[in-house]
Parts: C-alpha cells; sequence; structure tokens
C-alpha cells in the first residue's frame, strides 16, 4: 500500500521517542497480565477447566487446572507484554501482541471454566455465526469507504436484504432466487445512498442514517400488511443447506464449523481474501483506493471519480444484501421486524476497528461475535461476571481503537467528500 | 448554467433525503395505524348509548403476537358481546407517546380507556389521578389510583407447572430458560419455571438443572431484545450445548431464535412458549413446542369491557387478578407432543394445578401481582 510506505519511512527518519507505541502496548500487555496471574489466578477454584472438542459435554477434551492454568497464562501474557517493552522483536510486535491478548483471553476462560466445561465446537461455531453478517457488512462498507463514499446504511441494506430474501424466496420456493433478491434488496439501498452522496452531494452519514429509517418503515410496513397475515405464502423462506466436505470436516473443531457449512460461510471467507486481493494488487483497487485518497489527482490521470464510486458502493451494495440475506435463508426460517437488531451498526464498528482492511474487518468482526458468544456462554454458566460487560465490549473496542490507544486508525482521506469536478 | 445547476443539486438532494425520512416514518406509523372500522348494523347501537373503549398499545404495536395482540382482540371480543362497543386504539411508536395518548382518548370522551404493558403503569397513573372522571385500566401492572382497573396475572403459578412439566420431560437432565429483558413481566415466568423445576426434584429425589436462570440471585441469561432471532439461535444453541433439552424462552419474537434450534435438532431440544398458545401465535414451528405458559389477557380485557358497557363498575381493589383458578393463566396442551408426555406427568400436572388453586403449594415471586 503507498500509505504504508510513506508512514514507514517517516519512522526510519524520525528519531523515535522513547515511549514508542511498541512500549506502550507492551506497558499495557504486562499490566493486565499481571491483573490476570494475580487476580484471575487467585479467584479460579483448583478444578479442572474442560474445554471439549465437541458440540457438547462428550468426546475428547483438553483439560487443565483452572487456577493453574489462570496464573500460566497470565504470566505468558505478562512475558509477551514484557519482550515488547524491551523492544525484542521490533519487526513482529503484532505478533507478541495478539500472543499477549490470546494468552490473557486464555487465562480468564481457565479462571471461568474451572469445575466446568466450554463446547470448543459450539463456541467457535456461534463466534462464524454471530460474525458472519457483520464480516459480509463490514467488506461492504470496505468497498464504499475505500473510494470516498461513507456507508452508514449497512443496517438498512441488511434489513432490505433479509426482507427481500425472505419473500421472494418463500414465493419463488427456492433459497438461490432468494439469496439474488436479498443482494438485489441490498443494492437498491445503495442505489440511492449513490446517487445522492455521488450526484446530490447530500451529507453521506445523513443520507445513511435517513436509508436506515426508511428501510426499516418499508419492511415493517410490508411485514405487518403483507407477510403476518399469510405467513405461508410469503414469510416461508426455505434454508439454506448445509454442505460437508468429506475428509476435510473430520478435522477436529475447525472441521465441523468451516467444512461442514452452509455457502455463505465461503462466500464470506471468500471475499475477504478476494477484495484484499483485489485492493492490494489489480488496477481496479488501487484506482479504488486513488479516488478514495485523493480523486483530484486521480481524475487528473484519467480515472472516472464519479463512475468508479457508483460501481464500489452497488458493489457494496450486494455484498450486504448477502450479509442480509443470511438472517433470513441461514439463521432463521422467517422474517421479522427490525430483526437485524442493530448488527449493520456493529459491522460499522468492524469495519473501523478493522482500520478499513478486509482482514482487519474478518478479525474484527471474529472478535465481536466472540465477545457475544462468550457473554451467553458466561450468562448460562452463571459466571459473576455481568453479561452486560461483556455485551458492551465490541463498542468500547471500537472506542478505544477511534480514540487511537491500539495504533492510530486512519479513514481514506476522501471519504465522506463528494467529488466536484470543477 | 452550469454553476448554478451544481449549487441547486445538494438543495435537490436534501429534498429527496427529506421525501425519504418522511416516507419511512410514515410506514413506519401506517403499520400500526387505525383498525379497519366495523360498523356494527342493527338497532341495538342506537338503543344503549354507544361504550367507547379505547386501547393505547405499549411500543410493540397492534401485531405484535403478543399482549397488544391479545388485547386488541379482547376489545374486538367484547364488541361482539355487547354491541354498543366501540373500540378504538392508537399505538405508541416510543415512550414518550404514552401519556399524549392517553390523553388525547380522555378528551375524546372515552368510557374506557386501557393502558397495555407494564411499561406504561407510571403513565397512567399520572394521567388517571389528573382526569378522575374517566375509567382507565391496565394490563400487567397495579395502580395506585382508584380510577385505574388493574389487570395483573399470577403468571408464576403457570410457569411452575412449565417447569414441572419440563422436569419430568427432559432426558437430560438439564431444562433452560432465557428472557428479553430483565423486567418483571419477564422474570416472573422464569422464577415460576425454576421453581417449579425445584419442585419436580424434591418430589421425586431427581437433580433437574435449571440453565439461564439463579431464582435466588435473580440473574441470568437475557437477550436484551425482543426482537433479535439471531441472538435467541445463539443463545439457545449454548444452553444445548450446556446439555439442556427443553427451553423456555421468554424473549417474543427472539425466541423464534430458539424454535429454529429446536426445529433443526430433529427433536432433541423442546420448546415451551409464552403468552399465547405458539400453535397459534407461530404456528409454522408448532411441532417444537411441548407447551406454551398462557397469560389469558383477551379474556380478562374482554370481561372488564363487557361489564363496563353493561354499566356495572369497575372496582380498583382487588381488580383482576388472572390465577389457575380462574384460568386467567394456564399451560397449553401439548399438541404434538401429546403422545410424548406419559400419562403419569399428566396426572401429576392436574394435581399439582389442583394443589396450586386450593393453597397447598404455594408458588412465590418477587415479581408477582401484589
Amino acid at each position: 500500500m503507498s500509505t504504508a510506505t510513506v508512514e514507514e519511512l517517516t519512522e526510519v527518519a524520525a528519531p523515535e521517542p522513547f515511549w514508542s507505541r511498541q512500549r506502550r502496548l507492551g506497558l499495557a500487555l504486562v499490566l493486565i497480565g499481571l491483573l490476570a496471574a494475580a487476580v484471575f489466578g487467585s479467584l479460579a477454584p483448583s478444578e479442572d477447566a474442560r474445554f471439549t472438542l465437541s458440540e457438547d459435554a462428550e468426546g475428547a477434551a483438553l483439560s487443565i487446572n483452572g487456577q493453574f492454568g489462570a496464573v500460566l497464562f497470565g504470566l505468558l501474557a505478562l512475558a509477551a507484554g514484557g519482550a515488547m517493552l524491551a523492544g525484542l522483536a521490533r519487526r513482529r510486535s503484532n505478533v507478541l501482541l495478539s500472543l499477549g491478548i490470546l494468552a490473557f483471553v486464555l487465562s480468564f476462560l481457565c479462571w471461568q471454566v474451572a469445575g466446568n466445561f466450554m463446547p470448543l465446537v459450539d463456541t467457535t461455531e456461534g463466534t462464524l455465526q454471530l460474525a458472519l453478517p457483520l464480516i459480509l457488512g463490514a467488506l461492504a462498507g470496505v468497498l464504499g469507504e475505500r473510494s470516498g463514499v461513507v456507508n452508514v446504511a449497512i443496517e438498512g441494506q441488511f434489513l432490505m436484504g433479509a426482507f427481500a430474501g425472505a419473500l421472494v424466496g418463500t414465493m419463488a420456493t427456492s433459497v438461490w432466487v432468494g439469496l439474488i433478491s436479498a443482494a438485489l434488496g441490498g443494492v437498491i439501498i445503495a442505489a440511492i445512498l449513490a446517487v445522492l452522496s455521488i450526484r446530490y452531494l447530500v451529507d453521506q452519514t445523513v443520507v445513511g442514517m435517513v436509508l436506515n429509517l426508511f428501510a426499516l418503515g418499508i419492511t415493517g410496513f410490508l411485514y405487518e400488511r403483507l407477510m403476518q397475515p399469510d405467513a405461508q405464502t410469503y414469510n416461508t423462506p426455505p434454508q439454506m443447506p448445509e454442505w460437508r466436505i468429506p475428509a476435510l470436516a473430520d478435522i477436529p473443531v475447525v472441521g465441523p464449523v468451516l467444512f461442514q457449512a452452509n455457502l455463505l460461510v465461503w462466500v464470506a471467507l471468500a471475499l475477504v481474501v478476494v477484495i484484499h486481493f483485489g485492493l492490494s494488487r489489480t488496477r481496479w483497487g488501487l484506482r479504488t483506493r486513488a479516488v478514495g485518497e485523493h480523486p483530484t489527482a486521480a481524475d487528473t490521470v484519467g480515472i472516472r471519480v464519479r463512475g468508479l464510486r457508483y460501481l464500489n458502493v452497488l458493489l457494496g451494495g450486494v455484498v450486504a444484501g448477502i450479509g442480509g440475506a443470511y438472517f433470513t435463508l441461514v439463521a432463521t426460517g422467517n422474517f421479522t421486524k427490525n430483526m437485524t437488531a442493530g448488527a449493520g451498526f456493529i459491522a460499522l464498528a468492524a469495519l473501523i476497528f478493522g482500520r478499513y482492511t478486509p482482514f482487519g474487518a474478518l478479525g474484527a468482526a471474529l472478535f465481536f461475535g466472540f465477545a457475544q458468544k462468550l457473554a451467553t456462554y458466561l450468562s448460562a454458566i452463571e459466571s459473576p461476571v455481568p453479561s452486560q460487560f461483556l455485551n458492551m465490549l465490541p463498542y468500547l473496542a471500537t472506542l478505544i481503537a477511534v480514540a487511537g490507544l491500539v495504533g492510530r486508525v486512519r479513514a481514506p482521506a476522501a471519504d465522506g467528500v463528494p467529488y466536484i469536478k470543477g | 448554467m452550469h454553476r448554478k445547476e451544481g449549487v441547486l443539486r445538494p438543495v435537490r438532494g436534501n429534498r429527496i433525503v427529506a421525501i425519504l425520512a418522511a416516507g419511512g416514518l410514515t410506514l413506519a406509523a401506517a403499520a400500526c395505524g387505525e383498525a379497519p372500522k366495523e360498523s356494527t348494523p342493527g338497532s341495538s347501537t342506537s338503543a344503549a348509548a354507544a361504550y367507547k373503549a379505547c386501547m393505547v398499545t405499549d411500543t410493540g404495536g397492534i401485531d405484535d403476537k403478543s399482549f397488544n395482540a391479545s388485547a386488541w382482540a379482547g376489545i374486538q371480543a367484547a364488541q361482539k358481546e355487547a354491541t354498543n362497543v366501540d373500540p378504538k386504539y392508537v399505538a405508541s411508536s416510543s415512550e414518550a407517546d404514552y401519556e399524549p395518548g392517553l390523553r388525547n382518548y380522555v378528551s375524546q370522551g372515552c368510557n374506557f380507556i386501557l393502558a397495555v404493558g407494564g411499561l406504561m403503569g407510571t403513565a397512567t397513573t399520572k394521567v388517571a389521578k389528573e382526569s378522575s372522571k374517566s375509567q382507565f385500566a391496565i394490563v400487567d401492572s397495579g395502580s395506585e389510583s382508584p380510577n385505574v382497573y388493574p389487570m395483573q396475572f399470577a403468571t408464576q403459578q403457570a410457569a411452575f407447572l412449565a417447569g414441572y412439566l419440563a422436569a419430568g420431560y427432559s432426558k437430560t437432565g438439564k431444562v433452560g430458560t432465557y428472557g428479553g429483558l430483565k423486567i418483571p413481566p419477564v422474570t416472573i415466568f422464569m422464577d415460576g419455571f425454576a421453581d417449579g423445576v425445584a419442585h419436580y426434584n424434591t418430589a421425586k429425589g431427581k437433580n433437574v438443572q435449571v440453565l439461564g436462570w439463579d431464582k435466588k440471585a435473580q440473574n441470568g441469561s437475557f437477550a436484551e431484545n425482543f426482537g433479535d432471532q439471531n441472538k435467541g439461535k445463539s443463545i439457545t444453541q449454548t444452553l444445548v450445548s450446556q446439555g439442556a433439552d427443553v427451553i423456555m424462552p421468554v424473549a417474543g419474537g427472539t425466541g423464534l431464535g430458539t424454535a429454529a434450534v429446536a426445529k433443526d435438532s430433529a427433536g432433541k431440544v423442546a420448546v415451551i412458549w409464552v403468552d399465547q398458545d405458539g400453535c397459534t401465535s407461530a404456528a409454522q414451528y408448532c411441532d417444537v413446542f411441548l407447551s406454551t405458559v398462557i397469560k389469558n389477557i383477551e379474556e380478562a380485557v374482554k370481561e372488564a369491557v363487557v361489564k363496563g358497557a353493561k354499566g356495572e363498575t369497575l372496582s380498583a381493589t382487588p381488580g383482576y387478578v388472572g390465577d389457575l383458578s380462574n384460568n386467567g393463566v394456564s399451560i397449553a396442551e401439548f399438541h404434538s407432543f401429546d403422545s410424548k408426555v406419559d400419562a403419569t406427568l399428566k396426572s401429576e400436572l392436574e394435581k399439582l394445578k389442583a394443589d396450586i388453586i386450593a393453597g397447598t403449594v404455594k408458588v412465590e415471586s418477587a415479581s408477582a401481582p401484589k
């Protein structure tokens, strides 16, 4: 990426202050590692924490003494932080950071699961289920925002997609027709967003919010007047089948989650790779980034700024619409009013937390999904940790990211600025 | 010319945005607008003065498949019995609409103003005190004002039976429940459910566990939402993975996620629905409903309106308390599970119901009507 190289150059050129980003993060890791080892370790009962490799209590399990595990992983987090503080492995500081956070989470889990069990397949599967719409929504955001159009209407696109998928899918009794209609539903909202923000230069955040209201109103109205009175004809969409890839599906934990899944799981993961590759390696990607960072310059070298923005926003509509299809064609067998319940806004948060990159968005979405799944798990085993705390974790993480405490989140320079040829 | 075009564009754009916003909001409101007027032909209308029964819904709207819908059905049923009843309703789209909605009906001279839902309690008491000549009624809440007729439900009694049924039906020895929000009208179900399981354990010397609700600590699993099916699905999968095979979601539309999981489980997981018989309100999932904890709001509202229309007084104390004895709360029939629930369990449930009515078995809940 062009911007990354510029940053690296300046880093080399300017003498770094002692409290560099790496050291600050290292210090934070040392502190949370210490907290984990001391607090989690002392609170954890000295009983086995079992992590079963299945969907329930049955089958093989990884087992560790809760107290020992909490202390051990706490110390590991501390060690990772210490290494960063000491300035070791500078080039690999992100790896150290990830390992440190992972160790912290494991320490927490050892404390919570001690004397109980956590089914890993269920946890992973649940994480992916909750993350799936977020991944697709955030990717839709990446497409729009990297070319300079802010998309706050992901929620509206989800709703439209979910609604169109359910309605047309039921009427055509085909899940594939439903999927295509869902994509079209997303495109309708995207098209209004594109025309208003690119041609009519309206404030993009305002348009996005209005489109969310609009989608909520129209789907709610049609739901109550059309679907509800005659659910059999209009609101019983067929469900997407689950496909199993032999051999691969037998791998423990990962197998049943990734290789015995519905099409959308693979579509979402493939799109992450495709969009990443597209943005960084293809002519389309280079132009998209140029248009998002400096449209005037792009225009000067002959790139059609508005045309490209239209294309990207509409592509984003397709992706978000498919994300909406997840709600009605995969997760549940019917549409209900406002069923997306704010997932579009969490997708937006995942986009920002993921620094406007496809893999960042994937990571953020998985993290948010995991936090939500963990919240339901903890309340089911009657953990003393309030589930509300875990429920707010995604938003807290985004606030921290946006406030610039963990690295810098930089939006594309021309994000949200309409391009006026002049 | 070109320049003028550039200046005007945002103006036009803003107009379009305004139209979209207005359109969206209107549609949202229209979805819960005025009901089709049913004219009441015949001479009886002119014989007796019209009795205006006016209802203010909670934010769920008239078609919520839950208490608002039940209350409205009650008023409509009353119209069939006492033809001088003239039904009307207005839907609240937020909590800020409660008071204006109620006041509006006071000024329209309604004879019977019904507020639906515990959340409207404060607003109703306030407006009722201001206009002491009007007759109010409220579902799911008490009131200090003498002109408010409260209709409350000892839901914990029916939930107790459901808990006993779940414990008796469970093969894994674990049952689960979760709520939409941690508010009394929800947790009263969960309290009764947990007590019913505990009663089964003492009676049978078993150790069936309840996941998702700890009555003593008054803490458990909540979806924080009444319409998020995906969340309901996720919570249910967690409960199932922990071993539960009977689940009672007290979460409105969120609970449909539970029904979806049960449907995929091919008979391993059974669901206990709440409020209205699941085989009516969520008919597509009828196969997975073991039973339903029914709150008969419809009947209670109907009776109150008919009484009022006949000119009888509706006294605020004690008001109406629906329990097992007056069929205000009950558990539904087993539908497709009828053959799977064994006869001894059925007779034990009958016995238990009689015991609760007689008062030999007491079911208590911090959220129960006082």
